[in-house]
């Protein structure tokens, strides 16, 4: 019965005993430590970001209103094609924005072939021939048309030799949209454009740190520093602690 | 001797020339080099499970309390890298870019708020598991039960992912139907963990880490070594890789470097890689930071990770075990998204064609030209994380059948014997039911992976928060609480399994972003603790025993 009038209460807020709360004081600076580096930071990043957009998309933005109602010069086509490419040439955009990016980059540098459309037309048909028996991608008739088409729309859309779009645009062709560019696929176009060309910058993403855009290494790398370091102060502290406690 | 040198020399040369005629062909046939390193691999995770076999029930169920804070660190570094870790990390920044990094920064944030508010309290209570531990703490049966039931699905959402991860990396080096590399894979994981329990799952996974990291880091070596970067710390060297894909490599920069398919290590420029929550990577700032938050208080509420801090010696053993665990584990997160790069680079021509994202570390390694049989050591790394997790996950699920189920509730008289009869008939159960759901392929490895993350968020994180850290929380706000986050899970899973059947219920979109199968927690987390709270003020107190045994126990 007399043990019953010991109040026996825990609560992380309203520590008992010194020791219980140089605890809970410890583990509230870590908390604030590790929530400040961890969201405080994101919350940062966020709040100075501001959308910047690619040149291509500035490219793209000004010859965009002729294109869609067919009243786009040659110049004009080709600026269009050249910053469609740019899209293109990233590495996995979405199956429904490569189709879409494809018949608008296919359309364009058909209409910009003017009389040669033929001779373009032969050449992409053959290299989707090559591309469709060839069992192996070092088959030289394959290589050879892959080239042939190559060559024919760096001509086309004044692209330099040291582009790194260059052995991508063959890809981007297909006889199957040489025609029509649909509405359908202006939309997608657009909306593809600016998803892929506009991005999130601040001087944070910009700043150059070990190599790292100072935000990923932040992110990536100083964060799982910070956590181990969270970890170790915890744990050498309490340690002390205790060896204090014991000598008491 | 020097004829079995000779002997072994021939042998490995044989396997280069196969290995190297197989090196350019990313998938669809069996590679013979990796099936002989993974075929050793698995005998010698056998072999260790046979001598460290578990003799008694403390041996099952918490290996005998004399694993040492390092290899206690290790078996949890081991423990947690699934193939979700290995394989799917570097996927979901492939894909995502920096929306993937989210996963990172969660998979491991979450150690600090465990070590710190739970670990050596955890080991202080003293029981052997999660429901354990809430049935005592909340001193109800059937709150035991309900744990349980929740430990077992939470097990075997983990374990599903796992077993896709196996079957894709089998597939792979086999060259065999997923549906058969599951079935062995189940087959290989059950035996060894049937005969060996906790005890020789521990020194598995000790061994299993070692293989991990070993295998996880020397292609990362090579890939920077071989196209210039600085290769003698990975997770410095590949900042330039990043910086390469946001700027861009022209082809006159690369002209003599290439992928396996002789395509220039060239790229246009993607900012969308490393730019924060980039529309085209799929997730918004809202989302990365409550897949974050989320998966950092799912990390401190799942039972196989928590139940790693029973099987060391004392609670300061349990704090350190976390420290060296996180150190282990991060050295493989901060080369992880390494392979995401790399594989950006290297795959950025077009007739590389379409990759299964799941297995961009091991394509990333092949088109990078890494010797075969290394590239094999590496796609065996995988399975072995997959088999380390899934052990410890069987095991934890195993313990919630015979422990929290049967001997607590069904048959407190059971002895010894029945004990360990019945938890190995619950290994038996699970790793079936788990690899029929595997073969339904209903979602990606990091789905299901991250979906048992938030239905531990929202259901024993609060538990073992509030259980330790208040002794005012008592029996009736547990249960609302329990109830409150179930609700919540079970609002957010109705929506993600009707959408995966093609239904789409009213507020479709709403929910499924707001309440995300892989970050519900957010909502049903701090849902279940005020709940808790508030009933817990309404109700009768805490008895006096259970708060006399946290002041006197725990927080003593």
């Amino acid at each position: 019965m007399e043990n019953n009038q010991i109040d026996y209460h825990v609560s992380f807020f309203k520590p008992k005993t010194r020791r219980n709360l140089k605890n809970r004081n410890m583990i509230l600076w870590l908390v604030i430590i590790w929530a400040t580096a961890v969201f405080g930071f994101q919350i940062l990043l966020r709040v100075i970001e501001k959308p910047v957009p690619e040149p291509a998309y500035n490219t793209f933005v000004s010859v965009w209103e002729n294109v869609q109602t067919e009243n786009a010069s040659t110049e004009e086509l080709k600026d269009f094609a050249n910053s469609v490419s740019f899209v293109i040439g990233k590495v996995y955009i979405k199956p429904e924005y490569q189709a879409a990016l494809s018949n608008a980059f296919t359309w364009s540098v058909f209409r910009i072939a003017g009389d040669e459309r033929e001779q373009l037309y032969e050449v992409l048909v053959d290299f989707e021939k090559m591309q469709a028996e060839s069992e192996d991608i070092f088959d030289p008739s394959y290589v050879e048309s892959k080239k042939a088409l190559e060559t024919y729309i760096v001509k086309l859309l004044d692209i330099p030799q040291n582009d790194v779009r260059k052995p991508i645009l063959p890809f981007s062709m297909s006889s199957q949209k040489t025609e029509s560019y649909s509405a359908e696929n202006m939309k997608i176009t657009e909306e593809a454009m600016s998803m892929y060309l506009i991005h999130n910058r601040s001087v944070l993403t910009d700043t150059v740190f070990l190599g790292f855009p100072f935000h990923y290494f932040f992110t990536a790398v100083f964060l799982l520093v910070l956590f181990i370091g969270l970890c170790l102060t915890y744990c050498i502290i309490t340690d002390r602690r205790i060896a204090k406690e014991q000598l008491l | 001797m020097k004829k079995i040198l000779l002997s072994i020399i021939m042998i490995l040369a044989s396997i280069s020339v196969h290995a190297a005629a197989t090196a350019t062909e990313l998938e669809g046939s069996f590679k013979v080099g990796p099936a002989i390193i993974l075929i050793l691999i698995l005998v010698s995770f056998i072999m260790v499970g046979l001598l460290f076999r578990a003799k008694d029930t403390t041996d099952y169920y918490a290996a005998g309390r004399g694993i040492s804070r390092i290899g206690s660190g290790m078996a949890i570094a081991s423990n947690w890298m699934s193939a979700a870790s290995v394989l799917g990390m570097a996927a979901l920044m492939f894909g995502m870019g920096y929306h993937g990094l989210a996963y990172v920064v969660g998979w491991t944030g979450g150690y600090v708020l465990l070590l710190i508010l739970m670990a050596g309290q955890i080991r202080k209570y003293g029981k052997y598991t999660a429901p354990d531990f809430i049935g005592d703490r909340y001193y109800s049966q059937g709150l035991r039960v309900f744990a349980a039931i929740i430990a077992i699905f939470i097990s075997i959402s983990y374990c599903v992912g796992q077993f896709g991860g196996i079957g894709l990396m089998f597939k792979w080096i086999l060259g065999i139907d997923y549906m058969l590399a599951v079935f062995i894979g189940a087959g290989v994981i059950l035996f060894y963990t049937l005969i060996s329990g906790m005890l020789g799952v521990t020194k598995n996974m000790q061994v299993q880490y070692v293989i991990i990291a070993t295998s996880f880091l020397i292609p990362l070596f090579i890939l920077l070594f071989k196209y210039d970067y600085f290769w003698l710390i990975p997770p410095i060297g590949y900042g330039s890789v990043v910086s390469d894909i946001v700027t861009g490599v022209p082809l006159n920069d690369a002209k003599e470097l290439f992928n396996i398919y002789g395509h220039s290590f060239a790229i246009a420029a993607s900012p969308e890689f490393a730019m924060p929550w980039a529309e085209s990577s799929g997730g918004t700032f809202f989302q990365w930071m409550v897949i974050v938050f989320s998966l950092m208080i799912g990390t401190a509420g799942l039972p196989h990770v928590l139940q790693r801090f029973y099987v060391v010696p004392n609670p300061r053993d349990a704090r350190w075990s976390v420290v060296w665990g996180l150190f282990f584990i991060c050295i493989i997160y901060w080369t992880a998204p390494v392979y995401a790069a790399f594989g950006k680079m290297l795959a950025a021509h077009p007739e590389v064609g379409t990759l299964a994202v799941d297995a961009i570390v091991v394509y990333t390694a092949q088109l990078g030209n890494v010797n075969p049989l290394i590239v094999g050591l590496l796609a065996a790394g995988g399975v072995s994380a997959a088999f380390s997790t899934t052990s410890g996950l069987l095991v934890a699920g195993a313990s919630a059948f015979s422990h929290d189920l049967y001997v607590k509730v069904i048959n407190p008289e059971a002895t010894a014997k029945k004990q360990l009869l019945i938890a190995r008939l619950g290994t038996i159960l699970m790793t079936v039911i788990v690899a029929l759901i595997a073969l339904l392929e209903l979602a990606l490895i990091a789905e299901l992976v991250a979906l048992a993350f938030s239905l531990a968020g929202c259901t024993i994180f609060p538990l073992f928060l509030l259980g330790i850290w208040w002794s005012g929380s008592n029996k009736q706000g547990a249960i609302a609480g329990l109830i409150a986050g179930s609700f919540i899970t079970l609002i957010s899973l109705t929506y993600f399994i009707t959408g995966k059947l093609g239904v789409v219920l009213p507020y479709h979109d709403f929910i499924n972003y707001w309440l995300g199968a892989w970050y519900f927690a957010w909502v049903g987390a701090p849902l279940a603790i005020i709940t808790n709270i508030i009933v817990s003020k309404l109700t009768k107190p805490t008895p006096y025993e259970v708060r006399k045994f946290l002041v006197e126990n725990v927080h003593l």
